[in-house]
């Protein structure tokens, strides 16, 4: 039996129930350990006028302050834009932005240094929107575009026109796990730098840059993280920078963790989108033309802020062909903490802004919104061309859409709700679907590499080390699962270790859902040149071992750890033992692996080429229960049906599924940054951050996947699921607004995400009262 | 009335006046204590001095106990969960990042590396590694802990019983379903009972004072005792559960010289029916309180069911609730409506006032320096044939959120009129106010859908609420108007109702386990 395709734990699972599971900040402290914390900007925007750090230095327990002079370097950014300043010089860009980094032997020092810093900041006029960053265009980066066809004939010869503003607004990733690290100084000036990082190669990069090391003195370690989904994506460097100074400069142990409700303050999330978009369409709900400006909040730096709009650019079409469409990204910079990485990836504001145009288009013509969704849906064989022109290959989605219609019984349900909303005078129910087709790939051709270590010792044990991050999504329990199926050995016998700069260099980040893709092949890799050698010996060893049998290779077979000749399958030789032969033949039993991607070309400036190795898709079909009179909603059922390929491990894919649905349901419905005038967050803790509670589970949530194992050019026919279901929850998104459309009257509702109670509180009174004015029927009752 | 509930008295409250009198005090140096005495997973320790200001998690963590985490630090995700059990009670979960270790003499307590029995794994938690219940796993032991405190009982879950019992667990990995399906294919009646494991700690019945610091903590046994410790620190911070204290210490640096725990008086632990009325001893957890009012005022129960979480529940105090005196206490609506009132003991003896008359203004109380509120008596008021009682939470989440606006209301009905109102909102003003334009406006009409629209205007020019974190103030104004529509809708017409795949909304529905092997089985059936 081999061991993918098959339910086995979690990698961790006996340690997370237990307790023993080690994060950085439970890793006990060491000698002479410090307290790494730091003073930040109270100002949103401004020029430091003074800073003295004197009064503090005398504090019992504060053992050193630092400021920007005491970096090798201070500019230093994931991307190539290097415009980010781990601490701020003269002035500060945004709440948040560290100003000094205090080491101290206890927290009451650390608080106390806080308060006897003296920073006087004169302020500069701030800017908290994309409204406002537009006007100044102060914008990070260049505008990119894709288009395709003739959008301005096209839309003059439109039958019909819609139009107006999407707004998604922007989430905390608000893993449970504070950014934090420990750093370890060495000989010869070297760091050892434990990280709770989704990239440690990017840690060990950015910490040698800033304190003038070369890379090969800085290790930078991950063993786990407790939860990531972006946000440790890059700044979990600035953390372990500032414990990495302290630690260079002291030569002491130092260790940062962020309290949740600074982590939340003071590093940035998921960029909020404010989208202008048209489009134009026939009575039958065909679109001819969409033309739509993305505009993101990128914060105050770069960040990943451009990557992540060629995300949102390049998801925009989402399932549907359009034969004119032109769509341009331009990143806002705002004076909120650098926005970032977070699940998704700039794909859900994409998606999000044409799920809302097809709904609204269903809305407008009163047809069946599933129906408009097949009509315009990628083909098979033709009509599969992206606006950036890459191929939709291997095309499941018309298959998914006819399924899942099926499956969530979508006509007759359409039916029951519009029946309901005619009778319930207290509630309203809303109903839709959405699907998302979602690339596979970093954008960034690059980044798509990987290298794996694979070890087998002379007991038969294999350590595996990738530079593949586990934080929670089960990475390392797939590629023990490749590395034990490509060995023809018991998953028991392999481990994954911890993530080491030491032992896979220039690794890119565990992101981009493409973690297990990427760093389960490099592994694979390895095991196979292992295995070839291995091949070899069992051949010459079984022959030895058999009457008659001549040595031959390629009809040897290593499976359910016993190597034997195909020939004479009664005669085996045991994993074990064939690697002592193996060792006492002087044969290596290392292997280091590598993986690129193949195929993928992207030309950024013009937006163009074909960046994604293959689409993960799926669809959904949410229905809400809206309180009329309070505006609070939940959502009743929900089914959600993906292609991911041939499943490495069912268990794990469907936590994936489960688990990024909530987080797209969170971002739509209740999950809201709210700001003071200031720009001060006031929403920075669980109290008033309400991220999904386990009470908003749907009533009924189905989840499934289709049979397909044709993804061959993916590690064992598998596909990524990370990220893709997260946007189902746009389905959510849509249920709402087709609940609001039975009291909109004759108008299309609009609602921007999140639709909080409130949101959609003030939309149900906003319809309550034009329609009182003016009665009519309800648009949705044709 | 007399109902079945944990701890019963049945001694009428006018024998207890005699606080000071009585009581008398004995020797001190035989019956105070200078640390606290607890177990954890089953080893004994005490503490005293400085450390015992510490909450349980920081120590926890601190002694290298690190399974427990610390993510909020406010009560609001339930990753440092553990369970507690006082003297020879239950087990119950509470959040340790807000429990201070001072609130802890006397208790036994389990963390998550207490659960499994040395290599041998709790059910529960054998269950979520086979249904992938953890993912990054740093919420993992918070739920661990609390699944299994949901097992004490023997009893099996049903998904309703699941949900509640978690809701105080925040998981930002799972999707919550696999958690779910592990508690549900847990079968609990097999689970190994913690409480035979870990026994409780018998009582020495010695008050407690801690000082350190120029800090000084009292826990005396005697409510007279109390009462000589508030008279002489007039400023003592009486700690109760701790669920709104401790979030103070944690956020805001709240330190305060003398704290006074009533916790080891034992008559204030009691709860006690009488004709029409419960009354609540100030150390009556909430927990208890709901259970106390499950069959006696189920509209009460309602919201209690979602107030905060269980850990908070098994902490929080009605009284504390109370005393707190935020304009959103999700039980002062009721108590407003209901004509509540609450004993208060001080030097000078004791005093009743209507729990409405307590509130001065935002945070400040008819309550003397000395003063200690011992007891609330609760009218029983439910809905009947001349009288409906609706209450009301309105939050951004449903379940482990603070309230944007509440509201109870109570109307006496005749023959298709109203004969009188009594409404109270919360969240509008600085205190949970009256409404005393909008009950005269009520009384006397007609009780038909116009009635309650046109009460609605009168509702919205009583009330001047401000806009906050939790919503602004057009939109509380819009929740005081169309509350009222509400609750005519629920009070007197028939729901519409609502079926999804067979099942009625608001029933619990049970998911299909695993199937045996490859995918797992869905709760619909796989073509
Ligand atoms: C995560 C979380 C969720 C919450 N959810 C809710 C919710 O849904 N609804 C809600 O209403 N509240 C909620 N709260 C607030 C809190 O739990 C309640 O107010 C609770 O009832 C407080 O009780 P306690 O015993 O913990 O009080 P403590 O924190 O011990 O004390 C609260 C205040 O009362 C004073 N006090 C206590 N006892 C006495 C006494 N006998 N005499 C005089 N003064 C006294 C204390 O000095 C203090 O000022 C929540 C809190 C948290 C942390
Ligand atoms: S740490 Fe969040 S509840 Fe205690
Ligand atoms: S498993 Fe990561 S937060 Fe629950």
């Amino acid at each position: 039996m081999t061991a993918v395709e098959r339910k086995i734990p979690h990698d961790s699972a006996r340690e997370h129930v237990t307790g023993e599971a080690v994060y950085v900040d439970d890793m006990p402290p060491s000698r002479g350990e410090l307290i790494v914390d730091f003073l930040w900007s109270p100002v949103a925007h401004g020029r430091i006028r003074r800073l003295d750090v004197e009064p503090a230095r005398n504090i019992a327990g504060v053992v050193a302050l630092f400021t920007h002079g005491d970096l090798a370097h201070n500019r230093f950014g994931p991307s190539q834009i290097q415009d980010e300043l781990l601490i701020a010089e003269d002035e500060v860009r945004f709440i948040g932005q560290p100003v000094v980094v205090i080491a101290a032997e206890n927290r009451e020092a650390v608080r106390a240094a806080k308060a006897a810093i003296r920073l006087d900041i004169d302020p500069l006029p701030p800017v908290f929107t994309i409204d406002e960053a537009k006007a100044r265009r102060d914008f990070i980066g260049p505008v990119r575009k894709i288009a395709r066809g003739d959008v301005a004939t096209a839309f003059a010869h439109a039958e019909h026109v819609l139009q107006g503003v999407f707004k998604t607004g922007g989430v905390d990733q608000f893993y449970l796990e504070s950014q934090a690290a420990i750093a370890w100084p060495g000989e010869k000036g070297a760091l050892t730098v434990h990280s709770s990082t989704q990239n440690p190669t990017e840690v060990q990069d950015v910490v040698a840059h800033l304190l003038g090391l070369p890379a090969h003195k800085v290790v930078v370690i991950t063993k786990r993280l407790g939860g990531g989904f972006g946000g440790k994506e890059c700044q979990a460097t600035h953390p372990a920078a500032m414990a990495a100074l302290v630690a260079h400069k002291l030569k002491r142990p130092a260790r940062i963790a962020y309290s949740k409700d600074d982590d939340m303050r003071v590093t940035g999330g998921r960029h909020p989108f404010q989208n202008d978009y048209r489009v134009a369409f026939t009575s039958e709900g065909i679109i001819t033309a969409v033309k739509v400006d993305l505009y993101s909040d990128g914060g105050a730096f770069a960040d990943l802020s451009q990557a992540v709009m060629a995300r949102a650019m390049t998801h925009t079409d989402n399932a549907y062909w359009i034969p004119n469409i032109e769509i341009t990204g331009t990143v806002c910079r705002t004076n909120f903490p650098p926005n970032t990485a977070f699940r998704g990836f700039g794909g859900p504001q994409g998606v999000s802004t044409m799920e809302n145009m097809i709904e609204e288009i269903s809305l407008f013509l009163h047809k069946d919104p599933l129906e408009i969704r097949m009509r315009n849906c990628y083909g098979i064989e033709e009509r599969n061309t992206t606006p950036y022109g890459q191929i939709v290959a291997n095309n499941q989605l018309p298959r998914l859409m006819r399924d899942i219609g099926e499956r969530a019984d979508f006509r007759r349900r359409t039916a029951a709700v519009a029946d309901f909303n005619a009778k319930s005078k207290t509630h309203l129910r809303g109903i839709a679907c959405s699907a998302v087709k979602f690339g596979i790939s970093f954008n960034t051709k690059f980044l798509n590499q990987a290298n794996a270590l694979v070890n087998v010792y002379l007991d038969g044990t294999v350590q595996v080390s990738t530079g593949a991050t586990e934080m929670g999504q089960g990475v390392n329990t797939k590629i023990k699962q490749v590395v034990a199926a490509e060995l023809g050995i018991d998953a028991g016998l392999v481990i994954v270790m911890a993530t080491s700069t030491e032992k896979n260099n220039n690794t890119s980040a565990t992101a981009a859902s493409s973690g297990a893709d990427m760093n389960g092949s490099a592994a694979a890799d390895a095991c196979r040149r292992i295995r070839a050698r291995l091949v070899e010996v069992a051949a010459r060893e079984l022959a030895a071992r058999t009457e008659d049998l001549q040595p031959s290779p390629s009809t040897i077979a290593i499976a359910n750890g016993m190597a034997f000749d195909r020939r004479r399958p009664q005669h085996g030789i045991a994993w074990r033992d064939l690697v002592r032969a193996a060792y006492l033949q002087r044969v290596s039993l290392g292997e280091r692996g590598f993986y690129a991607t193949a195929g993928l070309d992207w030309n950024a400036e013009k937006s163009s080429g074909s960046p994604f190795l293959y689409f993960t898709n799926g669809c959904a079909v949410s229905e809400v229960l809206i309180d009329r009179f309070t505006g609070s909603a939940r959502v009743l059922r929900s089914d959600l049906l993906m292609d991911i390929g041939k499943s490495i491990n069912p268990g794990i894919d469907r936590g994936q599924i489960t688990g990024a649905f909530f987080q797209g349901l969170g971002w739509l419905t209740n999950e809201e940054k709210r700001y003071a005038p200031t720009g001060e967050l006031l929403t920075y803790s669980p109290t008033t951050y309400k991220v999904p509670n386990i009470q908003d589970l749907p009533q009924v949530f189905n989840v499934d996947w289709i049979e397909n194992d044709t993804n061959t050019l993916n590690l064992r026919s598998s596909k990524a699921v990370g990220e893709p279901p997260l946007l189902l929850a746009i389905s959510v998104y849509c249920a709402i607004k087709n609940a609001l459309s039975f009291v909109s009257g004759s108008e299309i509702p609009k609602i921007d995400a999140p639709c909080t109670g409130e949101e959609i509180l003030m939309r149900l009174t906003e319809y309550a009262r034009k329609n009182a004015r003016k009665p009519q029927e309800s648009a949705a009752s044709a | 009335m007399s109902g079945n509930c944990t701890r019963t008295s049945g001694r009428p409250l006018s024998t207890q006046h005699s606080v000071l009198s009585t009581s008398g005090y004995p020797d001190e140096s035989m019956t105070i204590r200078d640390h606290i005495r607890f177990t954890i997973n089953g080893r004994e320790k005490s503490v005293g001095g400085r450390a015992a200001f510490l909450t349980l998690a920081n120590y926890l963590r601190e002694q290298g106990a690190t399974g427990t985490k610390v993510v909020c630090a406010e009560g609001d995700c339930g990753a440092c969960s553990v369970l507690v059990r006082h003297g020879s009670g239950d087990f119950m979960v509470v959040n340790s990042c807000i429990q201070s270790l001072l609130q802890l003499d006397g208790c036994s307590i389990v963390t998550v590396e207490g659960i499994a029995d040395g290599d041998s794994l709790h059910p529960v938690q054998q269950s979520m590694i086979d249904h992938y219940g953890s993912q990054c796993g740093y919420c993992t032991p918070g739920f661990v802990v609390a699944m299994a405190g949901l097992t004490e009982a023997g009893q099996p879950l049903d998904e309703q019983a699941v949900k509640d019992g978690l809701t105080g667990n925040l998981c930002r990995c799972t999707g919550y379903e696999p958690i779910v399906k592990a508690a549900l294919a847990t079968n609990a009646a097999a689970a190994p009972r913690l409480r035979d494991r870990y026994p409780g700690i018998e009582d020495d019945h010695r008050s407690v004072l801690i000082e350190a610091d120029g800090r000084a903590f009292f826990a005396p046994i005697s409510l007279g005792e109390a009462i000589r410790f508030k008279r002489d620190h007039a400023t003592a911070t009486i700690l109760q559960g701790g669920t709104d204290v401790g979030v103070w210490v944690n956020k805001r640096d709240f330190n305060a010289p003398a704290m006074l725990s009533l916790a080891k008086i034992n008559e204030l632990g009691e709860i006690s029916f009488e004709e029409s009325r419960i009354v609540v001893g100030a150390n009556v957890s909430l927990t208890e309180f709901e259970a106390a009012v499950r069959d006696t005022i189920p509209e009460l129960h309602g919201i209690l069911r979602i107030f905060g979480s269980p850990q908070i529940k098994n902490a929080g105090t009605l009284v504390g609730n109370i005393a707190n005196g935020s304009p959103i206490a999700d039980t002062l609506p009721y108590l407003f409506v209901a004509g509540a009132e609450l004993e208060l003991a001080g030097a000078g003896g004791i005093r009743r006032v209507p729990v409405e008359r307590f509130y001065r203004g935002y945070k400040t109380f008819d309550l003397n320096p000395d003063e200690i509120i011992t007891r609330v008596v609760v009218p029983v008021v439910t809905t009947k044939a001349d009288r409906v009682l609706r209450l009301y939470k309105v939050s951004r989440r449903t379940d482990l959120d603070i309230s944007a606006f509440t509201a109870a209301i109570l109307l006496r009905v005749d023959e298709g009129r109203i004969a009188a109102a009594k409404i109270a909102y919360g969240g509008v003003a600085p205190v949970v106010m009256r409404m005393p334009k909008l009950e005269a406006f009520l009384a006397g009409k007609r009780l038909e859908p116009e009635t309650f629209e046109e009460a609605g205007a009168i509702a919205r020019g009583e009330v001047s609420p401000i806009s906050d974190v939790r919503g602004s103030r057009e939109y509380r104004l819009q929740l005081c108007e169309n509350i009222l529509q509400k609750f005519y809708f629920d009070a007197f017409t028939e729901p519409v109702p609502i079926e999804i795949a067979g099942f009625r909304v608001g029933q619990a529905f049970q998911p299909v386990p695993d199937g045996p092997a490859g995918k797992p089985v869905l709760h619909q059936g796989r073509p």
